[in-house]
Protein backbone atom coordinates (compact mmCIF):
# COMPACT_ATOMS: atom_id res chain seq x y z
CA UNK A 1 0.00 0.00 0.00
CA UNK A 2 2.46 2.60 1.17
CA UNK A 3 5.21 1.54 -1.19
CA UNK A 4 6.13 4.93 -2.61
CA UNK A 5 7.48 7.79 -0.54
CA UNK A 6 6.06 10.57 -2.70
CA UNK A 7 2.29 10.53 -3.03
CA UNK A 8 0.57 10.09 -6.38
CA UNK A 9 -2.81 11.60 -5.68
CA UNK A 10 -3.75 14.79 -7.56
CA UNK A 11 -6.40 17.09 -6.13
CA UNK A 12 -9.42 17.65 -8.36
CA UNK A 13 -12.40 20.01 -8.50
CA UNK A 14 -14.40 17.93 -6.05
CA UNK A 15 -11.59 18.22 -3.51
CA UNK A 16 -11.50 22.00 -3.82
CA UNK A 17 -15.26 22.19 -3.47
CA UNK A 18 -15.14 20.01 -0.36
CA UNK A 19 -12.36 22.07 1.26
CA UNK A 20 -14.19 25.31 0.52
CA UNK A 21 -17.44 23.95 1.89
CA UNK A 22 -15.76 22.80 5.08
CA UNK A 23 -13.87 26.07 5.42
CA UNK A 24 -16.86 28.33 4.85
CA UNK A 25 -19.27 26.43 7.11
CA UNK A 26 -16.99 24.78 9.65
CA UNK A 27 -13.57 26.32 10.00
CA UNK A 28 -14.00 27.98 13.41
CA UNK A 29 -16.47 25.67 15.16
CA UNK A 30 -13.70 24.11 17.23
CA UNK A 31 -12.09 27.43 18.23
CA UNK A 32 -10.58 27.08 21.70
CA UNK A 33 -8.07 28.88 23.89
CA UNK A 34 -5.43 26.19 23.68
CA UNK A 35 -4.81 25.81 19.96
CA UNK A 36 -7.44 28.19 18.52
CA UNK A 37 -8.15 27.11 14.92
CA UNK A 38 -5.88 24.04 15.07
CA UNK A 39 -8.59 21.39 14.91
CA UNK A 40 -10.42 23.50 12.32
CA UNK A 41 -7.42 23.39 10.03
CA UNK A 42 -7.30 19.59 10.23
CA UNK A 43 -11.05 19.26 9.73
CA UNK A 44 -10.92 21.39 6.58
CA UNK A 45 -8.38 19.19 4.79
CA UNK A 46 -8.89 15.80 6.49
CA UNK A 47 -10.44 14.01 3.47
CA UNK A 48 -7.63 15.26 1.23
CA UNK A 49 -4.93 14.21 3.69
CA UNK A 50 -6.45 10.72 3.73
CA UNK A 51 -6.34 10.59 -0.06
CA UNK A 52 -2.76 11.86 -0.25
CA UNK A 53 -1.25 9.61 2.41
CA UNK A 54 -3.69 6.70 2.51
CA UNK A 55 -5.83 5.55 5.48
CA UNK A 56 -4.01 4.00 8.42
CA UNK A 57 -0.49 4.98 7.39
CA UNK A 58 2.00 6.40 9.93
CA UNK A 59 2.52 9.35 7.55
CA UNK A 60 -1.13 10.24 7.82
CA UNK A 61 -1.03 10.19 11.63
CA UNK A 62 2.11 12.32 11.60
CA UNK A 63 0.51 14.95 9.35
CA UNK A 64 -2.80 14.87 11.23
CA UNK A 65 -0.84 15.71 14.39
CA UNK A 66 1.03 18.49 12.60
CA UNK A 67 -2.23 20.04 11.47
CA UNK A 68 -3.88 20.05 14.91
CA UNK A 69 -1.13 22.27 16.30
CA UNK A 70 -1.74 25.90 17.20
CA UNK A 71 -3.09 27.86 14.27
CA UNK A 72 -4.87 31.19 14.12
CA UNK A 73 -5.39 33.46 11.16
CA UNK A 74 -8.13 35.45 9.49
CA UNK A 75 -10.98 33.15 8.54
CA UNK A 76 -11.30 35.21 5.36
CA UNK A 77 -7.82 34.20 4.19
CA UNK A 78 -7.25 30.76 5.73
CA UNK A 79 -7.73 28.84 2.47
CA UNK A 80 -4.84 30.75 0.88
CA UNK A 81 -2.58 29.05 3.39
CA UNK A 82 -4.44 25.77 2.87
CA UNK A 83 -3.96 26.02 -0.90
CA UNK A 84 -0.21 26.62 -0.65
CA UNK A 85 0.04 23.84 1.95
CA UNK A 86 -1.72 21.25 -0.20
CA UNK A 87 0.34 22.11 -3.26
CA UNK A 88 3.47 21.29 -1.23
CA UNK A 89 2.10 18.15 0.43
CA UNK A 90 0.72 16.77 -2.80
CA UNK A 91 4.16 17.05 -4.40
CA UNK A 92 6.50 16.18 -1.56
CA UNK A 93 4.36 14.19 0.85
CA UNK A 94 5.72 13.68 4.34
CA UNK A 95 9.07 15.23 3.31
CA UNK A 96 7.27 18.55 3.06
CA UNK A 97 6.21 18.48 6.69
CA UNK A 98 8.73 21.02 7.92
CA UNK A 99 8.12 23.32 4.97
CA UNK A 100 4.39 23.19 5.60
CA UNK A 101 4.63 23.74 9.34
CA UNK A 102 7.00 26.68 8.85
CA UNK A 103 4.87 28.19 6.09
CA UNK A 104 1.72 27.96 8.22
CA UNK A 105 3.37 29.62 11.21
CA UNK A 106 5.01 32.25 9.04
CA UNK A 107 1.93 33.32 7.09
CA UNK A 108 -0.83 33.10 9.66
CA UNK A 109 0.16 36.29 11.48
CA UNK A 110 0.33 38.60 8.50
CA UNK A 111 -2.87 37.23 6.96
CA UNK A 112 -4.57 37.63 10.33
CA UNK A 113 -3.80 41.33 10.50
CA UNK A 114 -4.70 42.12 6.88
CA UNK A 115 -7.84 40.00 7.03
CA UNK A 116 -9.00 41.46 10.32
CA UNK A 117 -8.50 45.03 9.16
CA UNK A 118 -10.30 44.62 5.82
CA UNK A 119 -12.98 42.01 6.49
CA UNK A 120 -13.61 42.24 10.23
CA UNK A 121 -13.33 46.00 10.66
CA UNK A 122 -13.60 48.07 7.48
CA UNK A 123 -16.29 46.28 5.48
CA UNK A 124 -18.56 45.83 8.53
CA UNK A 125 -17.96 49.47 9.45
CA UNK A 126 -18.86 50.84 6.02
CA UNK A 127 -21.84 48.60 5.31
CA UNK A 128 -22.92 48.53 8.95
CA UNK A 129 -23.04 52.31 8.91
CA UNK A 130 -25.20 52.38 5.78
CA UNK A 131 -27.50 49.69 7.19
CA UNK A 132 -27.79 51.45 10.55
CA UNK A 133 -28.45 54.80 8.91
CA UNK A 134 -31.36 53.41 6.89
CA UNK A 135 -32.59 51.41 9.89
CA UNK A 136 -32.97 54.53 12.04
CA UNK A 137 -35.50 55.69 9.44
CA UNK A 138 -37.32 52.36 9.75
CA UNK A 139 -35.94 51.04 6.46
CA UNK A 140 -34.47 47.50 6.46
CA UNK A 141 -33.05 47.68 2.90
CA UNK A 142 -29.58 48.67 4.13
CA UNK A 143 -29.28 45.35 5.94
CA UNK A 144 -29.89 43.49 2.71
CA UNK A 145 -27.34 45.62 0.84
CA UNK A 146 -24.84 44.52 3.48
CA UNK A 147 -25.83 40.86 3.07
CA UNK A 148 -25.24 41.16 -0.69
CA UNK A 149 -21.79 42.62 -0.03
CA UNK A 150 -20.99 39.70 2.27
CA UNK A 151 -22.07 37.24 -0.39
CA UNK A 152 -19.52 38.87 -2.71
CA UNK A 153 -16.93 38.37 0.05
CA UNK A 154 -17.92 34.70 0.25
CA UNK A 155 -17.30 34.32 -3.48
CA UNK A 156 -13.86 35.84 -2.95
CA UNK A 157 -13.19 33.40 -0.11
CA UNK A 158 -14.30 30.52 -2.31
CA UNK A 159 -12.02 31.45 -5.19
CA UNK A 160 -8.79 32.11 -3.38
CA UNK A 161 -8.08 28.43 -2.56
CA UNK A 162 -7.62 27.49 -6.21
CA UNK A 163 -5.46 30.55 -6.95
CA UNK A 164 -3.24 29.83 -3.95
CA UNK A 165 -2.92 26.16 -4.91
CA UNK A 166 -1.85 27.06 -8.46
CA UNK A 167 0.56 29.85 -7.63
CA UNK A 168 2.02 28.51 -4.39
CA UNK A 169 4.25 30.65 -2.23
CA UNK A 170 4.91 33.07 -5.11
CA UNK A 171 1.35 34.33 -4.61
CA UNK A 172 2.21 35.93 -1.30
CA UNK A 173 4.81 38.24 -2.81
CA UNK A 174 2.72 39.19 -5.84
CA UNK A 175 -0.29 39.82 -3.63
CA UNK A 176 1.40 41.90 -0.98
CA UNK A 177 1.69 45.26 -2.75
CA UNK A 178 -1.81 45.04 -4.16
CA UNK A 179 -3.14 44.29 -0.73
CA UNK A 180 -1.23 47.24 0.68
CA UNK A 181 -2.78 49.56 -1.91
CA UNK A 182 -6.19 48.09 -1.27
CA UNK A 183 -5.87 48.47 2.49
CA UNK A 184 -4.80 52.08 2.05
CA UNK A 185 -7.79 52.84 -0.18
CA UNK A 186 -10.17 51.06 2.15
CA UNK A 187 -8.94 53.00 5.16
CA UNK A 188 -9.53 56.27 3.28
CA UNK A 189 -13.13 55.28 2.73
CA UNK A 190 -13.33 54.17 6.36
CA UNK A 191 -12.09 57.51 7.69
CA UNK A 192 -14.39 59.41 5.32
CA UNK A 193 -17.38 57.39 6.49
CA UNK A 194 -16.62 57.97 10.15
CA UNK A 195 -16.63 61.71 9.43
CA UNK A 196 -20.02 61.32 7.72
CA UNK A 197 -21.38 59.26 10.61
CA UNK A 198 -20.31 61.78 13.22
CA UNK A 199 -22.28 64.39 11.29
CA UNK A 200 -25.48 62.35 11.08
CA UNK A 201 -25.80 59.61 13.67
CA UNK A 202 -25.20 61.28 17.03
CA UNK A 203 -28.45 63.00 17.83
CA UNK A 204 -27.79 65.11 20.91
CA UNK A 205 -28.05 68.82 21.46
CA UNK A 206 -27.41 71.37 24.16
CA UNK A 207 -30.51 71.77 26.29
CA UNK A 208 -28.98 74.38 28.55
CA UNK A 209 -30.49 77.85 28.03
CA UNK A 210 -29.24 80.29 30.66
CA UNK A 211 -31.01 83.61 31.01
CA UNK A 212 -29.02 86.64 29.93
CA UNK A 213 -30.96 89.48 31.51
CA UNK A 214 -34.52 88.37 30.82
CA UNK A 215 -33.79 86.71 27.46
CA UNK A 216 -32.96 82.98 27.45
CA UNK A 217 -29.80 82.33 25.44
CA UNK A 218 -30.29 79.41 23.05
CA UNK A 219 -26.81 77.91 23.08
CA UNK A 220 -27.57 75.26 20.48
CA UNK A 221 -28.80 77.87 18.02
CA UNK A 222 -25.69 80.01 18.54
CA UNK A 223 -23.48 76.98 17.97
CA UNK A 224 -25.36 76.07 14.79
CA UNK A 225 -24.41 79.46 13.40
CA UNK A 226 -20.73 78.69 13.96
CA UNK A 227 -20.76 75.06 12.80
CA UNK A 228 -23.71 72.66 12.78
CA UNK A 229 -23.01 69.31 14.49
CA UNK A 230 -20.22 70.79 16.59
CA UNK A 231 -21.38 68.98 19.74
CA UNK A 232 -21.23 65.47 18.16
CA UNK A 233 -17.74 66.25 16.82
CA UNK A 234 -16.59 67.34 20.29
CA UNK A 235 -18.08 64.24 21.91
CA UNK A 236 -16.26 61.91 19.49
CA UNK A 237 -13.01 63.84 20.00
CA UNK A 238 -13.44 63.48 23.76
CA UNK A 239 -14.05 59.73 23.60
CA UNK A 240 -11.15 59.35 21.18
CA UNK A 241 -8.93 60.94 23.80
CA UNK A 242 -10.47 58.78 26.54
CA UNK A 243 -9.73 55.59 24.62
CA UNK A 244 -6.09 56.55 24.36
CA UNK A 245 -5.74 56.57 28.15
CA UNK A 246 -4.05 53.73 30.00
CA UNK A 247 -6.18 50.78 31.21
CA UNK A 248 -9.06 51.87 28.98
CA UNK A 249 -11.05 49.20 27.17
CA UNK A 250 -13.93 49.70 24.78
CA UNK A 251 -16.35 48.16 27.28
CA UNK A 252 -15.22 50.54 30.03
CA UNK A 253 -15.49 53.50 27.67
CA UNK A 254 -19.05 52.51 26.77
CA UNK A 255 -20.04 52.48 30.44
CA UNK A 256 -18.31 55.77 31.21
CA UNK A 257 -20.11 57.44 28.31
CA UNK A 258 -23.40 55.91 29.45
CA UNK A 259 -23.08 57.25 33.00
CA UNK A 260 -21.77 60.70 32.03
CA UNK A 261 -24.61 61.08 29.50
CA UNK A 262 -27.25 60.21 32.10
CA UNK A 263 -25.75 62.70 34.55
CA UNK A 264 -25.48 65.54 32.01
CA UNK A 265 -29.03 64.84 30.88
CA UNK A 266 -30.34 64.84 34.46
CA UNK A 267 -28.63 68.19 35.03
CA UNK A 268 -30.40 69.54 31.96
CA UNK A 269 -27.23 70.28 30.00
CA UNK A 270 -27.80 67.97 27.04
CA UNK A 271 -30.86 66.27 25.57
CA UNK A 272 -31.71 63.82 22.83
CA UNK A 273 -31.98 65.76 19.57
CA UNK B 1 -45.93 39.33 27.73
CA UNK B 2 -43.74 37.37 25.36
CA UNK B 3 -45.36 34.28 23.82
CA UNK B 4 -43.61 30.90 23.93
CA UNK B 5 -43.20 30.78 20.17
CA UNK B 6 -41.55 34.18 20.21
CA UNK B 7 -39.12 32.96 22.89
CA UNK B 8 -38.43 29.85 20.81
CA UNK B 9 -37.66 31.72 17.59
CA UNK B 10 -35.51 34.33 19.29
CA UNK B 11 -33.56 31.70 21.23
CA UNK B 12 -32.90 29.76 18.03
CA UNK B 13 -31.77 32.94 16.31
CA UNK B 14 -29.44 33.71 19.24
CA UNK B 15 -27.78 30.36 18.64
CA UNK B 16 -27.66 30.80 14.88
CA UNK B 17 -26.14 34.27 14.91
CA UNK B 18 -22.93 33.28 16.69
CA UNK B 19 -22.38 30.35 14.29
CA UNK B 20 -23.01 32.68 11.36
CA UNK B 21 -20.52 35.19 12.72
CA UNK B 22 -17.87 32.50 13.17
CA UNK B 23 -18.36 30.96 9.76
CA UNK B 24 -20.02 32.49 6.72
CA UNK B 25 -20.28 35.99 8.21
CA UNK B 26 -23.34 36.88 6.19
CA UNK B 27 -24.27 40.08 8.08
CA UNK B 28 -27.22 38.15 9.50
CA UNK B 29 -25.10 38.11 12.63
CA UNK B 30 -25.06 41.90 12.87
CA UNK B 31 -26.92 43.86 15.56
CA UNK B 32 -29.00 45.68 12.96
CA UNK B 33 -30.20 42.34 11.53
CA UNK B 34 -30.80 41.03 15.06
CA UNK B 35 -32.96 44.09 15.63
CA UNK B 36 -34.85 43.46 12.39
CA UNK B 37 -35.54 39.80 13.23
CA UNK B 38 -36.56 40.49 16.82
CA UNK B 39 -38.69 43.44 15.75
CA UNK B 40 -40.54 41.33 13.19
CA UNK B 41 -41.08 38.47 15.65
CA UNK B 42 -42.33 40.87 18.32
CA UNK B 43 -44.54 42.78 15.89
CA UNK B 44 -42.75 46.14 15.78
CA UNK B 45 -40.07 46.19 13.09
CA UNK B 46 -39.38 49.90 13.53
CA UNK B 47 -38.44 49.61 17.21
CA UNK B 48 -36.22 46.65 16.41
CA UNK B 49 -34.42 48.52 13.65
CA UNK B 50 -33.90 51.53 15.93
CA UNK B 51 -32.32 49.49 18.71
CA UNK B 52 -30.34 47.37 16.26
CA UNK B 53 -29.00 50.48 14.52
CA UNK B 54 -27.89 52.05 17.81
CA UNK B 55 -26.05 48.91 18.87
CA UNK B 56 -24.56 48.51 15.39
CA UNK B 57 -23.05 51.96 15.59
CA UNK B 58 -21.89 51.50 19.19
CA UNK B 59 -19.77 48.47 18.28
CA UNK B 60 -18.75 49.69 14.84
CA UNK B 61 -15.03 49.52 15.52
CA UNK B 62 -15.10 46.54 17.87
CA UNK B 63 -13.94 43.53 15.90
CA UNK B 64 -13.00 40.03 17.08
CA UNK B 65 -9.28 40.38 16.71
CA UNK B 66 -7.10 37.34 17.29
CA UNK B 67 -9.89 35.53 19.08
CA UNK B 68 -10.43 38.10 21.80
CA UNK B 69 -13.94 38.22 23.24
CA UNK B 70 -15.94 41.31 22.47
CA UNK B 71 -19.19 42.62 23.84
CA UNK B 72 -22.10 40.62 22.47
CA UNK B 73 -24.12 43.36 20.83
CA UNK B 74 -26.37 40.84 19.07
CA UNK B 75 -27.71 39.20 22.23
CA UNK B 76 -28.03 42.65 23.79
CA UNK B 77 -30.09 43.80 20.80
CA UNK B 78 -32.36 40.74 20.92
CA UNK B 79 -33.21 41.20 24.62
CA UNK B 80 -33.51 44.98 24.46
CA UNK B 81 -35.83 44.82 21.45
CA UNK B 82 -38.00 42.04 22.85
CA UNK B 83 -38.39 43.73 26.25
CA UNK B 84 -38.77 47.21 24.82
CA UNK B 85 -41.71 46.08 22.67
CA UNK B 86 -43.31 43.83 25.29
CA UNK B 87 -43.03 46.31 28.17
CA UNK B 88 -43.42 49.61 26.36
CA UNK B 89 -39.97 50.94 27.25
CA UNK B 90 -38.73 53.61 24.84
CA UNK B 91 -36.30 52.05 22.29
CA UNK B 92 -33.59 54.66 22.93
CA UNK B 93 -33.77 54.02 26.67
CA UNK B 94 -33.76 50.25 26.16
CA UNK B 95 -30.40 50.51 24.36
CA UNK B 96 -28.71 52.00 27.43
CA UNK B 97 -30.79 50.21 30.09
CA UNK B 98 -30.81 46.67 28.62
CA UNK B 99 -28.75 46.19 25.46
CA UNK B 100 -25.42 47.53 26.72
CA UNK B 101 -25.41 45.79 30.14
CA UNK B 102 -26.55 42.49 28.62
CA UNK B 103 -23.97 42.74 25.85
CA UNK B 104 -21.13 43.19 28.31
CA UNK B 105 -22.28 40.45 30.72
CA UNK B 106 -22.40 38.05 27.78
CA UNK B 107 -18.62 38.38 27.35
CA UNK B 108 -18.42 35.82 30.18
CA UNK B 109 -20.45 33.17 28.37
CA UNK B 110 -18.31 33.73 25.27
CA UNK B 111 -15.20 32.97 27.32
CA UNK B 112 -16.92 29.88 28.74
CA UNK B 113 -17.63 28.57 25.22
CA UNK B 114 -14.02 29.04 24.17
CA UNK B 115 -12.88 27.12 27.26
CA UNK B 116 -15.39 24.32 26.73
CA UNK B 117 -14.05 23.70 23.23
CA UNK B 118 -10.62 22.86 24.65
CA UNK B 119 -12.25 19.62 25.85
CA UNK B 120 -13.21 18.70 22.29
CA UNK B 121 -9.73 19.57 21.02
CA UNK B 122 -8.27 16.93 23.36
CA UNK B 123 -10.88 14.40 22.24
CA UNK B 124 -9.75 15.05 18.67
CA UNK B 125 -6.12 14.32 19.63
CA UNK B 126 -7.25 10.93 20.91
CA UNK B 127 -9.21 10.22 17.73
CA UNK B 128 -6.13 11.08 15.64
CA UNK B 129 -4.15 8.44 17.56
CA UNK B 130 -6.85 5.87 16.85
CA UNK B 131 -7.20 6.74 13.14
CA UNK B 132 -10.85 7.40 13.90
CA UNK B 133 -11.73 9.83 11.09
CA UNK B 134 -15.44 9.91 11.84
CA UNK B 135 -14.56 10.62 15.47
CA UNK B 136 -12.37 13.58 14.53
CA UNK B 137 -15.16 15.09 12.49
CA UNK B 138 -17.81 14.32 15.11
CA UNK B 139 -15.90 16.00 17.94
CA UNK B 140 -15.01 18.93 15.71
CA UNK B 141 -18.60 19.62 14.73
CA UNK B 142 -19.63 19.14 18.37
CA UNK B 143 -17.74 22.40 18.96
CA UNK B 144 -20.81 24.15 17.58
CA UNK B 145 -22.69 23.18 20.76
CA UNK B 146 -20.76 25.26 23.32
CA UNK B 147 -20.86 28.18 20.89
CA UNK B 148 -24.60 28.06 20.26
CA UNK B 149 -25.57 27.21 23.85
CA UNK B 150 -23.45 30.06 25.23
CA UNK B 151 -25.94 32.40 23.52
CA UNK B 152 -29.14 30.35 23.61
CA UNK B 153 -29.20 29.59 27.35
CA UNK B 154 -28.82 33.16 28.66
CA UNK B 155 -31.10 34.67 26.00
CA UNK B 156 -33.76 31.98 26.45
CA UNK B 157 -33.75 32.23 30.24
CA UNK B 158 -33.88 36.02 30.20
CA UNK B 159 -36.77 36.08 27.72
CA UNK B 160 -38.71 33.50 29.72
CA UNK B 161 -38.21 34.91 33.20
CA UNK B 162 -37.05 38.53 32.82
CA UNK B 163 -40.34 40.00 31.59
CA UNK B 164 -41.80 40.93 34.96
CA UNK B 165 -38.68 42.68 36.13
CA UNK B 166 -38.31 44.67 32.92
CA UNK B 167 -41.99 45.64 32.94
CA UNK B 168 -41.57 47.14 36.42
CA UNK B 169 -38.39 48.89 35.32
CA UNK B 170 -40.13 50.36 32.29
CA UNK B 171 -43.01 51.66 34.42
CA UNK B 172 -40.67 53.35 36.88
CA UNK B 173 -38.59 54.91 34.09
CA UNK B 174 -41.71 56.34 32.48
CA UNK B 175 -43.14 57.76 35.71
CA UNK B 176 -41.38 58.49 39.01
CA UNK B 177 -37.84 58.18 37.66
CA UNK B 178 -38.48 59.98 34.42
CA UNK B 179 -35.16 61.83 34.70
CA UNK B 180 -33.39 58.48 34.53
CA UNK B 181 -35.52 57.31 31.62
CA UNK B 182 -34.72 60.50 29.70
CA UNK B 183 -31.06 60.21 30.69
CA UNK B 184 -30.86 56.66 29.38
CA UNK B 185 -32.48 57.77 26.14
CA UNK B 186 -29.88 60.54 25.80
CA UNK B 187 -27.12 58.03 26.56
CA UNK B 188 -28.52 55.81 23.83
CA UNK B 189 -28.17 58.71 21.41
CA UNK B 190 -24.56 59.41 22.48
CA UNK B 191 -23.36 55.76 22.50
CA UNK B 192 -22.70 55.56 18.73
CA UNK B 193 -19.95 58.13 19.35
CA UNK B 194 -18.02 55.40 21.20
CA UNK B 195 -18.18 53.15 18.14
CA UNK B 196 -16.90 55.96 15.91
CA UNK B 197 -14.06 56.80 18.30
CA UNK B 198 -12.99 53.15 18.53
CA UNK B 199 -12.99 52.92 14.76
CA UNK B 200 -10.89 56.08 14.51
CA UNK B 201 -8.33 54.56 16.86
CA UNK B 202 -8.16 51.61 14.59
CA UNK B 203 -7.81 53.58 11.35
CA UNK B 204 -4.78 55.67 10.33
CA UNK B 205 -6.50 58.96 11.19
CA UNK B 206 -3.37 61.07 11.27
CA UNK B 207 -2.44 60.00 7.75
CA UNK B 208 -5.93 60.48 6.34
CA UNK B 209 -7.26 63.30 8.54
CA UNK B 210 -8.20 65.38 5.48
CA UNK B 211 -10.73 62.71 4.52
CA UNK B 212 -12.18 62.80 8.02
CA UNK B 213 -12.80 66.54 7.64
CA UNK B 214 -14.21 66.03 4.13
CA UNK B 215 -16.59 63.31 5.25
CA UNK B 216 -17.78 65.31 8.22
CA UNK B 217 -18.21 68.63 6.42
CA UNK B 218 -19.85 67.35 3.24
CA UNK B 219 -22.32 65.28 5.24
CA UNK B 220 -22.98 67.98 7.81
CA UNK B 221 -23.78 70.54 5.12
CA UNK B 222 -26.00 68.22 3.11
CA UNK B 223 -27.83 66.88 6.16
CA UNK B 224 -28.55 70.43 7.34
CA UNK B 225 -29.89 71.37 3.89
CA UNK B 226 -31.93 68.18 3.50
CA UNK B 227 -33.25 68.49 7.05
CA UNK B 228 -34.36 72.07 6.52
CA UNK B 229 -36.04 71.25 3.22
CA UNK B 230 -37.94 68.40 4.91
CA UNK B 231 -39.10 70.71 7.70
CA UNK B 232 -40.14 73.28 5.14
CA UNK B 233 -41.94 70.68 3.04
CA UNK B 234 -43.91 69.41 6.03
CA UNK B 235 -44.86 72.95 7.01
CA UNK B 236 -45.97 73.89 3.49
CA UNK B 237 -47.94 70.67 3.13
CA UNK B 238 -49.76 71.55 6.34
CA UNK B 239 -50.84 74.90 4.94
CA UNK B 240 -51.42 74.26 1.24
CA UNK B 241 -53.48 71.16 0.49
CA UNK B 242 -52.33 71.14 -3.16
CA UNK B 243 -48.68 70.68 -2.12
CA UNK B 244 -48.18 66.89 -2.22
CA UNK B 245 -44.45 66.54 -2.88
CA UNK B 246 -42.63 64.75 -0.07
CA UNK B 247 -38.90 65.25 0.47
CA UNK B 248 -36.64 62.41 1.54
CA UNK B 249 -33.73 62.66 3.95
CA UNK B 250 -30.06 62.53 2.98
CA UNK B 251 -29.05 59.24 1.38
CA UNK B 252 -26.12 57.68 3.24
CA UNK B 253 -25.43 55.51 0.22
CA UNK B 254 -24.73 58.64 -1.82
CA UNK B 255 -22.27 59.85 0.82
CA UNK B 256 -20.65 56.40 0.81
CA UNK B 257 -20.25 56.63 -2.97
CA UNK B 258 -18.37 59.91 -2.61
CA UNK B 259 -16.10 58.20 -0.10
CA UNK B 260 -15.70 55.25 -2.45
CA UNK B 261 -14.65 57.60 -5.27
CA UNK B 262 -11.90 59.08 -3.07
CA UNK B 263 -10.74 55.57 -2.18
CA UNK B 264 -10.75 54.49 -5.83
CA UNK B 265 -8.63 57.49 -6.82
CA UNK B 266 -6.11 56.69 -4.09
CA UNK B 267 -6.03 53.03 -5.13
CA UNK B 268 -5.38 53.87 -8.76
CA UNK B 269 -2.64 56.28 -7.85
CA UNK B 270 -0.81 53.86 -5.59
CA UNK B 271 -1.01 50.93 -8.02
CA UNK B 272 0.06 53.19 -10.88
CA UNK B 273 3.22 54.25 -9.05
CA UNK B 274 3.96 50.64 -8.12
CA UNK B 275 3.52 49.33 -11.65
CA UNK B 276 5.81 52.05 -12.97
CA UNK B 277 8.55 50.55 -10.83
CA UNK B 278 9.06 53.86 -9.08
CA UNK B 279 9.27 52.55 -5.56
CA UNK B 280 11.21 49.76 -3.96
CA UNK B 281 12.25 46.45 -5.43
CA UNK B 282 12.99 45.48 -9.01
CA UNK B 283 10.67 42.70 -10.21
CA UNK B 284 7.38 44.49 -9.81
CA UNK B 285 6.60 45.17 -13.46
CA UNK B 286 5.26 41.80 -14.59
CA UNK B 287 3.48 41.24 -11.30
CA UNK B 288 1.09 44.12 -11.89
CA UNK B 289 -0.20 42.80 -15.22
CA UNK B 290 -0.52 39.13 -14.38
CA UNK B 291 -2.67 39.73 -11.39
CA UNK B 292 -5.76 41.13 -13.04
CA UNK B 293 -8.06 38.34 -11.86
CA UNK B 294 -7.40 38.81 -8.18
CA UNK B 295 -8.04 42.50 -8.21
CA UNK B 296 -11.45 41.94 -9.80
CA UNK B 297 -12.59 39.76 -6.93
CA UNK B 298 -12.25 42.40 -4.32
CA UNK B 299 -14.76 45.08 -3.32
Amino acid sequence: MMNSKTPTYKLNDDDFRQINRRSLFGFQLGWNYERMQGSGYLYTILPQLRKIYGDGTPELKEMMKTHTQFFNTSNFFNTIITGIDLAVEEKEGIKGEETVAGMKAGLMGSFASIGDSIFAALIPAIFGAIAANMATKGNPIGVFIWILAQIAVMVFRWKQLRVAYNEGVALVTTMSHRLAALTNAATIMGVFMVGALVATMINVKFAWAPNVGSVPLDIQNSLDMILPKLLPALIVAGIYWLLGRKHMTSTRAIFIVLIVSVVLSALGLIAKG
Amino acid sequence: MIAWWQIAILTLYAGYQILDELQIYSAMSSPVFAGLVTGLVMGDMRAGLLIGASMQLTVLGVGTFGGASRIDANSGTILATAFSISSGMKPAAAVAAIAVPVASIMIQTDILARFANTFFAHKIDKMVDEYNYKGIERYFIAGALPWALSRMIPVGLALAFGGGFVANLARVLNTSWKWLGDGLATAGAVLPAVGFAILLHYLPVKKHFAYLILGFTVTMLFSTVFGNIQTLGTAVAGVAKTFTTSFNGLSMLAIALIGFAFAAIAYQQSTATNAGGGSGSSDKKPAADEKGEIEDDEL
